[in-house]
């Protein structure tokens, strides 16, 4: 039970990281980036690629972080010019971007489900509560506490972040405030997509790298950000780690119900909060 | 607001053009007729049109490339012939699921107007495809899909399979875990789908028959799970002494790798269905799959004279070993150059009676095996993963005798 | 037949359009209806079984459309409404009876009741936020068809369905299977067009243009959109017992992601709120997948994929919005 908790935190930090960026660029400019699971699936087979040592794992995550700029760069010129129309425009855009893109992972990866190794050093288990438990989840942990507090922190506390916050507030006063939002927009979609390439290749030695993959996390980052309520970090993070305990720990107590808990516990949320636990009223984003 | 102009037209005149790519085809018409094709001819020689529909895109691809090469190299080693008529080949992508399967079977028998079709990976697309052929009267033979409805309870005349049932496969394990001191606590788990249910209830029979008990089960939802750290706790907190499952493809590489690095490959042994470390997937799960034994019908292992050439000779050709994917289909073409010796005719009722009628299949690489019914009777064999030369293989440790598709 | 190939252009009255024009669509839309009835007898038994597949794709398509372009709501989750109409008019045809009202009318009855079942979660949400919970019970809906296997026969899928039977005699070849798809298909794409030109279908139009405006001029806007997402429920279940007729098999596969996504881009490609566009998207879509995918290694999705993503961005209306730019020019 107690590995349990502790793994449920360990899935929940790497969904955070997973999800806080498709959180961001979402409340902000209301773009349900449907590619996110795609530059997560990305980050995953670069990690494939270079695994073995702490260089090829750190030499991923740096290409992670370039594949993840010039990703959310180009989907943030991409959706720009249909900027003019509806929402729903530029999220179906996105649809068929992850479409393409799927395929394009798919030819250059080939349709073979690969393991990732973890670094060496972490690619063991130590001992905790009395049972084995991989000490790279235990890192995974570390890092995902790490980079939930640096975001909160560049959101919160810096310039950009007040833009960011102030853009999600209201975006006509900004751009009357003379920034052009379409940096502020552009920043936030890199910012969101390394995000997602830096989670694929972290969570290269838990979930792998296989096509499909792209379609399992993009729904469950949707679920958390459902849950959590969007453009809110503090809501992504707590949205996270309750998707992360409601999905490990329940199916340790409800085996044979497994496939239908992170459903029901959506549907539990929604029915008693539409909003989401952190988000505004629900019209307050989607009207606009 | 309506401006209905010249460009309408185009687009629909656009409509019907598009709608007729597929026509290019053939043309005639879709009315009158049952749907059988040309009568076929008789015995004298001539050829025969063979549909292997296997997958080429998808999670089943590597499998799909398995199966393909298998029913080359007995090709390629007999003269391209199958008794005296020869054998012309269209491949067609089966896909994932019955979406694409279906159509795909569809299109061998109707467009390309082949007597006979082979491959089928998915299940519920071999299921699905059963009034295709039996309103067509033309000849299936499965090469891996391992419903027991497929030749048991939804049988058609015109489908025979050349592979294996699920429940089959992990009935001899359940036999043999009874016999072998796990007899008071084994944990069952398998994916929350079809091909799970049929392969536990094929263990638990036999298991508990032979005095076994089952501490606890559990079923992960297929193709969703990624981290089975509950299922895991769940086996240690069991007392089970030992594990059986049933996973495939990324699953199977998923499971078997947090099996070891959450401990329990130490103390509580891993037993499965041989797909756990079937063909690709094995490479993947590296040294975490050391030890894990499994069931099936077949080893690119197994020591007979048969298989020996077979994989000395799949390795010259392809540079890697074959699977029992490539062994089932390789075996498909075998047994049809059989039944084609003597069939009187290319439709699904001569070929049907004649492969009733070829007995037993003394030159297989998995060992001599017949059809009982219309799917084989053949040795399980007991594996278990080894390192020979720096690679995995599944060596084989017992053979544990013939059985049949379990009722 | 004049009313059912009229365009419906976002916001358009059709009933205002000139005499001229409504003849003319006539003309068209009886000689689309003539080449589309004599198909059978010019195409081998293959292509008529694709176009068959084409014509039950276009009609859940067109339910589809009148939840995303008639009203608004962008929906991820339509198959499964699609997918309870199929095996509930595939478990009729083999428990009950497959004499042919009756698939049919179970089968819109249980796509309605799904849809009526999972609807009232939605009918407060719109845009991006729909798309998601929208998503979330069609998954939900397909892990159920995927568990339950007594009933819908898991995995396997369920199997073994009957031909569809006319007074008494089953529809056995690919011909008669298609003109029993076409003349279901277009009453239900009659239908369609009916509600969409009602007033009711105007009220409708008026939530996805300002769903605030509706509100404050007295309407239940979400009693409206449980209305229509029932209503589009039902057709998708109209659908699947087609499908079921053409394919007699139903399968988790068939209510999953990857046919929502698929509707869903049949419908923008054909141009939302266009009811004949999305004929036209489905038709695309299932040509791509079905005819050219399997020759190109199977990378159909691939070459749908940079179609839709470049008729988001020339055709802001979709195929539907082609005439519109060249009268501009």
């Amino acid at each position: 039970m107690l590995v349990s908790v502790l793994n449920g935190f360990s899935v929940g930090f790497l969904l955070f990281v997973l999800a806080v960026g498709l959180s961001i660029v979402f409340g902000m400019m209301d773009v349900l980036n449907l590619a996110h699971g795609a530059l997560f699936l990305c980050g995953a087979y670069l990690g494939a690629t270079f695994a073995g040592g702490w260089g090829g794992f750190l030499g991923a995550l740096g290409l992670a972080a370039v594949f993840g700029l010039v990703g959310g760069g180009l989907l943030s010129l991409m959706t720009e010019p249909l900027r003019k129309r509806s929402h729903l425009d530029q999220a179906l855009l996105t649809l068929g971007v992850a479409l393409v893109a799927a395929e394009v992972l798919a030819i250059v990866f080939g349709d073979d489900p690969l393991s990732v190794a973890a670094p060496p050093g972490l690619n063991d288990s130590v001992q905790v509560f009395g049972v084995s438990y991989p000490t790279y989840r235990l890192v995974i942990i570390g890092v995902g506490a790490v980079l939930a507090l640096a975001v909160y922190l560049v959101v919160e506390r810096t310039r950009l972040g007040a833009l960011v916050r102030a853009t999600v507030a209201d975006r006509e006063m900004v751009s009357v405030l003379g920034v052009d939002n379409r940096l502020v927009k552009a920043a936030v979609f890199a910012i969101g997509s390394v995000l997602a390439t830096t989670a694929g290749v972290l969570g290269g030695p838990i979930y792998g790298a296989r096509p499909g993959l792209d379609a399992t996390v993009l729904i469950l980052a949707l679920v958390v950000v459902v849950i959590g309520g969007l453009g809110s970090v503090r809501g992504a993070l707590i949205g996270a780690l309750i998707i992360g305990q409601v999905d490990i720990v329940g199916k340790y107590l409800l085996p044979d119900l497994s496939s239908f808990i992170l459903f029901a516990a959506l549907a539990l949320v929604l029915v008693l909060r539409p909003q989401g636990l952190f988000g505004g009223p629900v019209g307050t984003a989607g009207a606009r | 607001m309506e401006h209905p102009s010249i460009s309408r037209r185009r687009l629909l005149a656009l409509f019907g053009a598009a709608a007729s790519v597929p026509v290019l085809a053939a043309c005639g018409s879709s009315v009158g007729g049952g749907g059988g094709g040309a009568p076929a001819g008789g015995g004298g020689g001539g050829a025969v049109k063979v549909g292997l529909v296997v997958p080429q895109s998808g999670v089943y691809a590597a499998l799909g490339t398995d199966m393909q090469r298998g029913w080359e190299l007995w090709l390629g080693q007999n003269g391209g012939k199958f008794g005296n008529y020869t054998v012309e080949t269209v491949v067609a992508d089966e896909g994932e699921t019955p979406n694409t399967g279906q159509p795909a079977v569809q299109k061998v028998l109707q467009s390309d107007n082949v007597d006979v079709v082979v491959g089928l990976v998915n299940s519920a697309t071999a299921l699905g495809v059963a009034n295709l052929l039996t309103e067509s009267k033309k000849l299936l033979v499965v090469t891996n899909a391992g419903a027991g409805d497929v030749t048991g309870a939804k049988r058609t005349p015109y489908i025979w399979r050349t592979s294996f049932t699920n429940a089959q496969v992990s009935a001899a394990m359940g036999t043999h875990l009874a016999q072998s001191g796990f007899k008071d606590g084994v944990f069952a788990l398998a994916p929350d789908y079809a091909a799970g249910t049929e392969v536990i209830a094929g263990f638990t029979k036999t298991f508990e028959a032979g005095g076994g008990k089952v501490v606890g089960t559990a079923k992960p939802a297929f193709g969703k799970t990624s981290d089975y750290q509950p299922f895991l706790t769940q086996i240690q907190q069991s007392g089970a002494k030992a594990t059986f499952c049933f996973f495939s493809g990324s699953e199977a590489i998923t499971f078997v790798r947090q099996y070891a690095q959450f401990g329990l490959a130490s103390t509580i042994p891993l037993y499965g269905s041989g797909f756990l470390t079937e063909g690709n997937v094995l490479p993947q799960q590296g040294d975490a799959a050391l030890g894990v034994q499994t069931t099936l019908h077949y080893s690119d292992q197994l020591d007979n004279p048969a298989n020996k050439a077979f994989v000395e000779s799949y390795t010259a050709k392809y540079g890697e070993s074959p699977s029992c994917f490539s062994a089932q289909t390789y075996d498909a073409a075998n047994v049809l150059n059989r039944a084609l010796r003597t069939a009187t005719a290319l439709d699904g009722d001569s070929i049907a009676g004649a492969l009733g009628g070829i007995g037993t299949v003394e030159d297989s690489p998995r060992g001599p095996w017949t059809f009982d019914g219309q799917t084989p009777k053949q040795n399980l064999y007991l594996r278990k993963v080894e390192k020979v030369n720096g690679t995995l293989v599944n060596a084989v440790v017992q053979d544990l005798g013939q059985q049949s598709q379990p009722l | 037949m004049t009313a059912i190939e009229a365009p419906t252009v976002p916001g358009g009255a059709p009933a205002s359009a000139p005499r001229v024009t409504r003849a003319r669509t006539g003309i068209i839309a009886v000689a689309v209806l003539v080449v589309l009835a004599a198909a059978p007898f010019m195409l081998a038994p293959f292509a008529t079984t694709t176009l068959t597949r084409v014509l039950v794709f276009a009609l859940f398509a067109v339910s589809l459309d009148l939840l995303v372009g008639v009203t608004g709501l962008p929906s991820l989750g339509h198959a499964a409404y699609l997918g309870a109409g199929a095996y509930a008019a595939g478990w009729v045809s083999i428990n009950v009876t497959a004499e042919a009202p009756v698939p049919l009318l179970v089968g819109a009855g249980f796509g309605a009741l799904a849809a009526a079942l999972t609807g009232w979660v939605t009918v407060r949400s719109h845009g991006v936020f729909f798309l998601m919970l929208t998503l979330a019970i069609g998954e939900t809906l397909q892990q159920l068809a995927d568990t339950w296997e007594t009933v819908t026969g898991g995995a396997n899928g369920l199997t073994g369905i009957p031909a569809v039977r006319l007074a008494g005699t089953p529809l056995a070849n690919a011909g008669f299977t298609y003109w029993y798809v076409l003349a279901v298909g277009v009453i239900g794409f009659a239908l369609v067009v009916m509600v969409a030109r009602s007033p009711f279908g105007a009220a409708l139009r008026g939530i996805r243009d300002n769903e605030p405006r509706m509100r404050a001029l007295g309407y239940s806007t979400a009693r409206y959109k449980y209305a229509v997402i029932v209503m589009a429920g039902a057709v998708a279940g109209l659908a699947g017992a087609l499908l079921v007729a053409q394919q007699r098999l139903v399968t988790p596969a068939d209510m999953g992601f990857a046919t929502a996504s698929f509707a869903l881009l049949a419908v923008i490609i054909g141009g939302a709120g266009s009811l004949w566009g999305a004929c036209l998207g489905a038709a695309l879509v299932i040509i791509i997948r079905d005819a050219l995918g399997p020759s190109l290694d199977g990378h159909g999705t691939l070459v749908l994929g940079i179609v839709f993503v470049l008729v988001v961005y020339l055709l802001p209306r979709g195929a539907a919005g082609l005439r519109i730019y060249r009268r501009r020019r």
